[in-house]
């Protein structure tokens, strides 16, 4: 019976507390008597048959929204979209969620005689996938079936042959999509929410549109004022998806959206692996022999061999629900499930958060968790894991552990090098970077060349990384990375400390000598329910 | 007197090769150069002076004999044992008749003069001059090693003329050049390298509006920036530097970005917006820049600025390069210019006036305060320290480095 | 003259008798000689006794063919022996000859107790490659189903067959009692189960009818039966031949079947030719149309085109799988 989320008051007995330092662990103490650790719940039960679970699903579908078989007829245009390489993350264990669904769909259309079908991976402007990482998400069948006809691509946001404006929401924000995507008799979006930002009307307005539709809401403004983007009603990013989505079903789009959800099962419950996703007071010793031996053996390799080490790992984690239609009706019941494997009830706020930082983000599968990254990560991604409030305070700290090497991809992202060597080093002020230079970034010929025709993440997107901190800068009085490069850190606009125990000398000038402390205990995911 | 006095000692100087490049300037310590008490130096002829050196600094070419790294070219064009030091202001110790009619000057100390150390057909009492002579262009005298003076393209590299590193020496009257009494030491001692810069950033084709780039912010650097920035109408001018305190001076100077030295060509890229070839890691740009100076002179500078210069664009080589090796279908397939600079002459500026290049200096040191670049000097017997500090300047936070020979007790008794 | 005399006589070759007959006349009269001189050489307990007059002989029991016991084969200390036999030489062999690319694993996930393989049959390369290919741990309790008369004909072949692969003895033709309830009780027990539906390996390259056999043990022991494809088999060794060929060999799993509810075992193996044909078509004509095909019912069939035998044989040869050619760039 897995045991739900709990808060843990941190005593003097508590062990030392696991924190992810990148591609690493640390055992960190913590003070007594005023810290709390969030622990997350523990994996619930995938569902034991996932391929009868999505038929059912699409033959039963929310909303108002026909049965899928009945919507496919013999010559229609049909096409498929599909959450791109930023999902799930870690990467999972073959068979992929999606080859599941997009067979269980296929199967369908063969049987209704469909001959004219599309994949369209729907990455908007991240960049395009490989052959082998098309070929773990759908599957090597339905990879040979289509890929060698062309008819199996990424989405090109800069081809503007390809692009359909569709209309105009009532606040002014173009609505530009995919051109196969909306002029297809049925769009067929499969889903991936490993958190609650993810689907509903996001999927096709973001997922399939062009910057000039994605600066409408990928901006700082927005995103100051989406207090959090996991949590769709608080968030302004959401609103204006949610625009756009009425737009595309009053110009007649037709989408039948595919959504699931996922459990937290990242390294295992039982295995090597399940160590790191275990409570520490519960670790065996075998548990404990296990994680000696990992670090020393970690630290014993080059840092290009860990991370190859790491980003080959593939969770286990597995489908927890499925369900098809409309997709208003559709997202509830998902965000729904999401929250039952997420959230964790908290009370009140804290001046202290700290979290240690994985070596994967969206942004870097098979990649390097460069200091943009970095950032984006620990004030984008795990600062906004909250609903209500933040777990600290308006002007507390925020500290993160990570080794935050001044190392970038230079295939996966050219424009991240010129952004932090060229404008952090003017500014790190979001508001002035995006009047300053997001233009000259978002216009340059040789990003989108390299976007259009290399494995490059758009020329704007290391402004998007930035802009999704921007509410916790805001929020925030410091920021503090344990462990990081100094040099970077201090690019950064940070404060870089050894130690943990350095870090909260270093914060006791914003909060005092004897703060309080939250820590997000992570792996796996958790998101915090503050009242 | 007292002088560093560099000797013909093929051992030594094979030792000094070797510890050149464990430690830079280390070769001073096991070299051939040494501090000697010599004879002062006779005059040559009838139009040379006594001149005693006030300050004298080193330069780069200097470090580069004393550490061996230097080519072998330059062996039949200096005389040894000659003292080093070419960059100097001095106190006149003969009479030089003013040129300005203001009368004979007392040789009483009072007036300064800075050395223009190129020996030219003057020097070498040659008769008629060659047409460079003749153009005012000395350092393309073509009797160089010729005439009544031993080999030596330089004061401080003959050993008939001295050379700044001493408490004295012999100057030709067109060598010398009056210093003005509102004028520092410091501030005069400069004013030879940046004749040198004022030069280089002339010979280097800028176009009004055209994107620079100064691979290097040493001495050299720093000035050949300051000179760009006054004489040209350079538009956005990018420079290389690899120390932070030479950063800082490069956006004094009037620098639009400075960068170090692995981010020139996605700088370049991204001030000229052209495109790369290379996949996110670029191995060269399509586009570039019109003019890259370049002021370090090794093979991976040169190789920079081959991959940032625009085609059709000019790399004018200002530091002394050695012998490298480099791939030129580059330089052919874009139709590249690679020009060198040395030394100054007289000067051709935009409006069409001829002047020459020291007085150019000269004016370049008083308005940008190039005096301030002097960060350290030392007296003659710490010459050891005064080399290894010049030799790694840019980490130590310094840029000119210079013997001060005012305190020498023998300079009074002469 | 004498009696004797009169037989020498006659037996003269001047007289009419052959040299040869003659010869061979004289070696019996020799052997018969010994014969008579052995038997007086060594007792009765170190030969076999005669049988004495007026006695019933005692019927022999047969003990190779389908009467072959192999139990002696599923125990521990012989499975240790097949593990090893199968991962150190049975494996690599078969990727050094057939370079086996399989496909279609991920259709086994989540299936769990034993199964029964039912696989097309063109070679004996079949058996290793599937030994080689089976995902473990089935492969390690792994029962195959052989032809008695075959690998079970004499006293050498029979405990060979039963050890390196786990044979149990099958009758072609019709399948006693005996070999079916001896099937259904290793299925049982948790043993796979490993069957060529067609009963024999295929003379001309196209498939032969499926047999009961498989849909029955499916039925009876209430246990899915997974439908394998085996391509380019043929090629490496056809029946008749006796050297292998180098090529590849592409295994292709289909998704488990269960017995649908009052499916009679004939409808149940027909179904089963059919989904190993629809595995034939994803390979032939790419994922997506085999499974338009098979919604719409025109899956080409396993056996071949309805026409005469050269025809047919002439076809064989027109099918080439869809196949990957890697561009290389040529060396400078």
């Amino acid at each position: 019976m897995p045991r739900p989320g709990f808060v843990l008051d941190v005593d003097r007995s508590t062990p030392p507390v696991l924190f992810h330092h990148g591609e690493g662990f640390r055992l960190e103490k913590l003070p007594a008597d005023r810290s709390r650790i969030i622990y997350p719940a523990e994996p619930i039960e995938p569902i034991a048959d996932p391929v009868g679970a999505i038929r059912h699903a699409l033959a039963n579908p929310l909303g108002d929204a026909a049965p899928l078989a009945a919507q496919l007829l013999a010559g229609m245009k049909l096409t498929i979209c599909f959450d791109d390489i930023s999902l799930p993350l870690p990467p999972m264990k073959r068979p992929d969620i999606r080859q599941m669904v997009i067979e269980a769909v296929l199967d369908l259309a063969a049987a209704a005689g469909v001959d004219d079908v599309h994949l369209i991976a729907a990455l908007a402007l991240h960049r395009r996938m490989t052959e082998s990482e098309l070929r773990h998400a759908v599957g090597d069948r339905v990879y040979e079936a289509f890929a060698p006809s062309g008819a199996l691509y990424n989405h090109d946001a800069e081809d503007p042959d390809n692009l359909l404006e569709i209309g105009t929401t009532k606040h002014g924000e173009v609505v530009e999509i995919n051109k196969r995507a909306a002029e297809s008799d049925l769009l067929v979006y499969v889903n991936i929410n490993l958190v609650s930002m993810d689907g509903g009307w996001k999927s096709t307005a973001t997922g399939l549109s062009s910057y000039k539709s994605l600066k409408h809401h990928h901006n700082v403004k927005t995103m100051q004022a989406s207090t959090s983007f996991m949590d769709r009603h608080k968030s302004e990013l959401h609103h204006s998806n949610w625009r756009m989505g009425e737009v595309l079903k009053s110009s007649g789009v037709k989408i039948f959206q595919i959504e699931t959800t996922m459990n937290n099962n990242v390294f295992g419950t039982d295995g090597p692996m399940s160590v790191l996703q275990k409570r520490e007071w519960e670790w065996t010793a075998r548990d404990r022999m296990t994680f000696l031996a990992m670090q020393k053996g970690l630290d014993r390799i080059s840092p290009r061999m860990r991370r190859q080490a790491f980003q080959s790992w593939k969770a286990p984690h597995a489908m927890t629900s499925v369900q098809a239609g409309e997709v208003d009706a559709v997202h509830e019941v998902t965000t729904a499930n999401v929250f039952r494997q997420h959230l964790v009830p908290v009370e009140g706020q804290t001046d202290i958060l700290t979290m240690g930082l994985p070596y994967i983000s969206p942004y870097n599968v098979n990649s390097i968790l460069n200091p943009v990254l970095v950032m984006c990560l620990g004030l984008g991604y795990f600062f906004n894991l909250y609903r209500g409030k933040p777990p600290v305070r308006e002007g507390g700290v925020l500290i993160m552990s990570h080794p935050t090497p001044w190392e970038f991809h230079p295939v996966h992202h050219p424009s991240y090098i010129d952004f932090f060597e060229q404008v952090l080093s003017e500014t790190t002020d979001p508001l002035v970077l995006e009047e300053k230079f997001e233009k000259q970034f978002a216009e340059d010929e040789w990003y989108r060349h390299l976007y259009r025709t290399s494995y490059a993440y758009h020329g704007v997107h290391p402004f998007y990384m930035w802009y999704w901190g921007s509410h916790a800068m805001q929020h925030l009085g410091r920021v503090i990375i344990v462990g990081g490069e100094e040099r970077s850190v201090r690019r950064l606009g940070f404060q870089p400390a050894s130690t943990l125990q350095d870090a909260f000398e270093m914060a006791s000038d914003v909060v005092g000598r004897e703060p309080t402390i939250t820590h997000l205990h992570n792996p796996p995911i958790l998101m915090a329910d503050v009242t | 007197m007292k002088a560093l006095r560099f000797d013909r000692k093929p051992a030594r100087y094979a030792a000094a090769i070797v510890a050149g490049k464990l430690a830079p300037g280390a070769g001073a310590g096991v070299g051939p150069l040494r501090l000697a008490d010599v004879d002062p130096p006779e005059l040559p002829g009838p139009d040379w002076l006594r001149i005693a050196p006030r300050l004298a600094g080193i330069c780069g070419s200097d470090l580069g004999t004393i550490d061996g790294t230097s080519s072998r070219y330059f062996e039949p064009i200096v005389s040894f044992p000659f003292v080093p030091g070419h960059e100097v202001v001095a106190d006149l110790l003969d009479p030089l008749d003013a040129t300005d009619g203001s009368g004979p000057l007392a040789p009483d100390g009072t007036h300064r003069v800075v050395l223009e150390p190129v020996l030219g057909c003057a020097a070498r009492s040659i008769s008629p001059t060659c047409a460079a002579c003749a153009a005012g262009d000395l350092g393309r005298c073509t009797n160089i090693s010729f005439g009544h003076l031993s080999p030596g393209l330089q004061s401080g590299f003959c050993c008939e003329t001295g050379g700044g590193w001493s408490t004295g020496m012999v100057a030709h009257r067109s060598q010398l050049h009056r210093v003005p009494d509102d004028m520092t030491d410091e501030a005069a001692v400069m004013v030879e390298p940046t004749a040198c810069a004022v030069h280089a950033a002339l010979a280097a084709g800028i176009a009004p509006g055209d994107t620079v780039v100064v691979l290097g912010a040493g001495t050299l650097g720093l000035l050949v920036l300051a000179a760009v920035r006054r004489y040209t109408q350079a538009g956005t001018v990018i420079v290389v530097a690899k120390h932070d305190a030479q950063r800082t001076l490069a956006r004094s100077l009037g620098a639009d970005v400075v960068v170090a030295p692995g981010e020139i060509r996605r700088a370049v890229r991204r001030s000229t917006g052209s495109m790369a070839i290379g996949d996110g890691d670029i191995t060269r740009l399509t586009g570039g820049a019109a003019c890259v100076l370049d002021c370090v002179g090794s093979a991976p500078s040169l190789d920079d600025s081959m991959a940032v210069t625009r085609p059709g664009g000019q790399i004018t080589l200002v530091g002394m390069a050695g012998v490298t090796n480099l791939d030129l279908t580059g330089l052919w397939h874009r139709e590249l210019r690679l020009v060198g600079a040395y030394a100054y002459g007289t000067e051709t500026l935009v409006d069409g006036t001829s002047r020459r290049t020291f007085d150019l200096a000269s004016e370049l040191v008083m308005a940008d305060d190039l005096a301030r670049l002097v960060s350290a000097t030392y007296p003659l017997s710490r010459y050891r320290e005064a080399i290894a500090h010049a030799a790694s300047a840019g980490g130590r936070g310094a840029v000119k480095v210079c013997f001060d020979l005012r305190t020498e007790k023998e300079r009074t008794r002469l | 003259m004498s009696p004797k005399a009169t037989e020498l006589t006659k037996r003269l070759p001047v007289n009419g008798v052959s040299a040869a007959r003659s010869a061979s006349m004289m070696a019996k009269v020799a052997s018969a000689k010994a014969r008579n001189a052995t038997k007086a050489a060594l007792p009765f307990p170190l030969t076999p006794p005669p049988v004495p007059a007026g006695v019933e002989p005692r019927e022999k029991k047969s003990t190779t063919g389908a009467d072959y016991d192999t139990d002696w084969a599923r125990s521990y200390p012989a499975r240790l022996a097949r593990v090893m036999l199968v991962q150190g030489l049975v494996r690599p062999a078969v990727k050094a000859i057939a370079s086996p690319r399989v496909r279609g694993l991920d259709r086994l996930n989540g299936l769990e107790g034993p199964v029964i393989f039912a696989a097309n049959h063109h070679s004996h390369v079949d058996t290793p490659l599937l030994l080689a290919t089976i995902p473990e741990p089935r492969r390690h309790r792994l029962v195959i189903g052989a032809g008695a008369d075959y690998f079970f004909a004499n006293r050498l072949t029979a405990p060979l067959s039963a050890l390196v692969i786990g044979a149990i003895p099958i009758e072609r033709t019709k399948v006693t009692r005996k070999s079916a309830d001896q099937a259904a009780a290793l299925i049982d027990e948790g043993w796979s189960f490993l069957i060529f539906p067609e009963g024999g390996r295929s003379p001309d390259g196209w498939g032969q009818p499926f047999r009961g056999g498989a849909a029955y043990l499916a039925t009876r022991c209430g246990v899915p039966v997974v439908p394998i494809h085996l391509d380019g088999t043929g090629r490496i060794l056809r029946k008749g031949k006796s050297l292998p060929q180098r090529s590849v060999a592409v295994v292709t799993f289909g998704a488990p079947l269960h017995p649908a509810e009052g499916e009679d075992s004939r409808r149940f193996a027909a179904r089963l030719e059919r989904e190993v044909a629809s595995l034939s078509d994803e390979l032939y004509s790419g994922w997506y149309e085999a499974r338009k095909h098979a919604h719409a019912g025109t899956t080409p069939p396993l056996q071949g085109p309805d026409t005469g035998a050269w025809r047919k044989a002439w076809t064989v040869g027109d099918r080439t799988p869809r196949r990957k050619r890697k561009a290389t760039w040529p060396e400078l």
